[in-house]
């Protein structure tokens, strides 16, 4: 697979690969603010055209990263290949009623699951770095950062009680 | 004021028209502004303030234009651009010139006239590239290219239509040091102009609008066109953080520009002496040069007719820069064909770069190849 990115002056930015098959895939973030991508198979001349906002285009990008896509749960697993291989999960969840009310302390969260609570969004504010003496209320959304087996662990014990 | 009132309504109709069917814009501003205007129903006439903000117009588009213009990128594909560039020059700005003096026109109406006739609108070309999804297309970045390669002759352009009636030596000697001062400026208030430009409250906006009306007055207070000054404003600031200017910019020129498209239709005089045996042969061959220099650059660039087809449809239409030059150094005669020239060329110039990629898939379609064979 090889990789070329250039600036096209008055359009904006194009990335393009081929597969190890052949096939081409081309994206341009314009100027307008859309994006749009391009797949050519390969022997073919006319390629076919998508065109998405950046949100639909982000949502396009988790599921190619191989994360799970829900309505209110979204996550990227990011791998760094200079750590060796290190896989990292952040995933949201929705606070349901039976955890309302209780602190990151009282949930006794990193010492059970390993996971840690790295933001809070409450009424359209976020909250970083929440502190262990932070209290949930009922459709809080948290961002959680761990392995992917402390979060089937954080999902189990935690989110359902 | 009531007419700059009026103009903007009128504006804000034909952009929510041609938004919904995706037509080229500009043409209808001009013929918005020809409808309330001096040949049409003459509701609305230029005065000072029209004036200014038309002229604010002007100064923003090509302001835009050298922010768009980074120098260091332009060596990417050099034999490319150059080659493209330089049939493109040639052919049409030959073909506009020899009409246009055939047709009767003074050396420097023809001259004029040409550079109008050459200029192909940089905004409608990319924006039907992106609209009829062709970006993919490797003629695509060839046509990218051939615009900037026109920014560049259109600044050339300037200069020499600016030094037609004045001491060259001594605009020389100006130019050069008002460059040199911009050029000091941009590199060493680089970062105060970026603190500047990172707040979000009404600074930023507010220098960017300072910076491109003070170079401007300054050029014309010190004798040079104020046209080339701005462009040299945007390239030196395009070196320090273009995209933050761009933003800044944008709303100033996307509201002014419009004005400009409008008030142009508004003063432009199509009841006079209007040969329409001229301005149909100027049009004619304003899309037939373009198909076929278009076609040209295929063949040598990409060796391809079907490339050449698809170029020469995406170039046809003529706009900003056309009406720029005509309301600068255009006679009342000269910039009326112009006008003509670009409201035809930008509107037949929309379809053929709709319909060469259609043209384009039914001559590679496997059912007509089949159906080709079976003929021979």
């Amino acid at each position: 697979m090889s990789l070329r990115s250039v600036n096209l002056p008055g359009v904006g930015t194009k990335y393009e690969f081929t597969t190890d098959r052949g096939d081409t895939v081309a994206l341009f973030f314009t100027k307008t603010g859309t994006i749009q991508m391009y797949t050519l198979q390969r022997g073919c001349h006319t390629p076919s055209a998508a065109e998405m906002t950046p949100v639909e285009a982000r949502r396009l990008g988790n599921i190619l990263t191989g994360a799970i896509i829900e309505a209110e749960n979204e996550s990227v697993e990011i791998a760094f290949s200079a750590l060796a291989d290190l896989r990292i999960s952040v995933h949201t969840y929705v606070i349901p009623k039976q955890v309302a009310g209780k602190t990151i302390e009282d949930l006794q969260i990193r010492t059970k699951t390993g996971v840690t609570i790295i933001a809070v969004s409450r009424r359209e504010k976020n909250i970083i770095n929440p502190p262990p003496s932070f209290v949930f209320e009922a459709g809080d959304g948290v961002l959680v950062i761990g392995e992917t087996d402390q979060l089937k662990r954080f999902e189990r014990d935690v989110m359902v009680r | 004021m009531e007419g700059i009132v009026l103009a903007l309504f009128v504006c804000l109709i034909l952009a929510l028209v041609t938004k919904r069917y995706s037509l080229p814009p500009i043409p209808f501003y001009i013929l918005g502004g020809i409808l309330i205007g001096k040949s049409g129903l003459a509701l609305v006439t230029s005065d000072e303030i029209s004036h200014f903000f038309a002229q604010m117009g002007l100064i923003f588009l090509l302001f835009f234009m050298g922010l768009e213009l980074r120098l260091d990128r332009i060596v990417q594909n050099p034999t490319v651009v150059v080659t493209s560039g330089i049939i493109e020059l040639t052919i049409d700005m030959g073909v506009g010139f020899v009409a246009a003096y055939l047709l009767g026109f003074s050396l420097m109406d023809s001259f004029v006239i040409a550079s109008a006739f050459y200029v192909t609108s940089t905004a409608l070309a990319i924006t039907s590239l992106i609209e009829n999804r062709k970006l993919m297309m490797r003629e695509a970045e060839t046509i990218i290219w051939l615009m900037v390669f026109d920014d560049l002759v259109l600044i050339i352009i300037l200069a020499v239509l600016a030094a037609a009636n004045q001491n060259i030596i001594f605009l020389f000697l100006k130019i050069a040091a008002a460059l040199a001062i911009m050029y000091y400026l941009a590199k060493y208030g680089k970062e105060f102009m970026v603190g500047i430009l990172d707040r979000s409250d009404e600074l930023p906006l507010l220098f960017t609008f300072g910076a491109v009306l003070t170079t401007a007055s300054f050029a014309m207070y010190v004798g040079i066109p104020e046209t080339l000054l701005v462009i040299a404003l945007g390239i030196a600031l395009g070196t320090t953080d273009p995209d933050a200017f761009e933003q800044h910019a944008r709303p100033f020129r996307d509201v002014f520009l419009v004005v400009f498209f409008v008030f142009f239709g508004v003063t432009v005089d199509l009841t006079g002496q209007m040969d329409f045996f001229v301005v149909g042969i100027i049009c004619l061959l304003a899309i037939l040069s373009k198909m076929f220099s278009g076609f040209l650059i295929g063949l040598f660039v990409h060796g391809s007719a079907l490339s050449g087809i698809e170029i020469g449809g995406s170039i046809i239409a003529r706009g900003e820069f056309s009406i720029a030059l005509a309301s600068l150094y255009g006679s009342p005669p000269v910039a009326a064909i112009i006008a003509v020239m670009v409201v035809v060329t930008s509107i037949v110039g929309s379809f053929t770069a709709k319909y060469t990629g259609r043209l384009r898939r039914w001559m590679s379609s496997p059912g007509r190849r089949a159906a080709h064979r079976r003929v021979h």
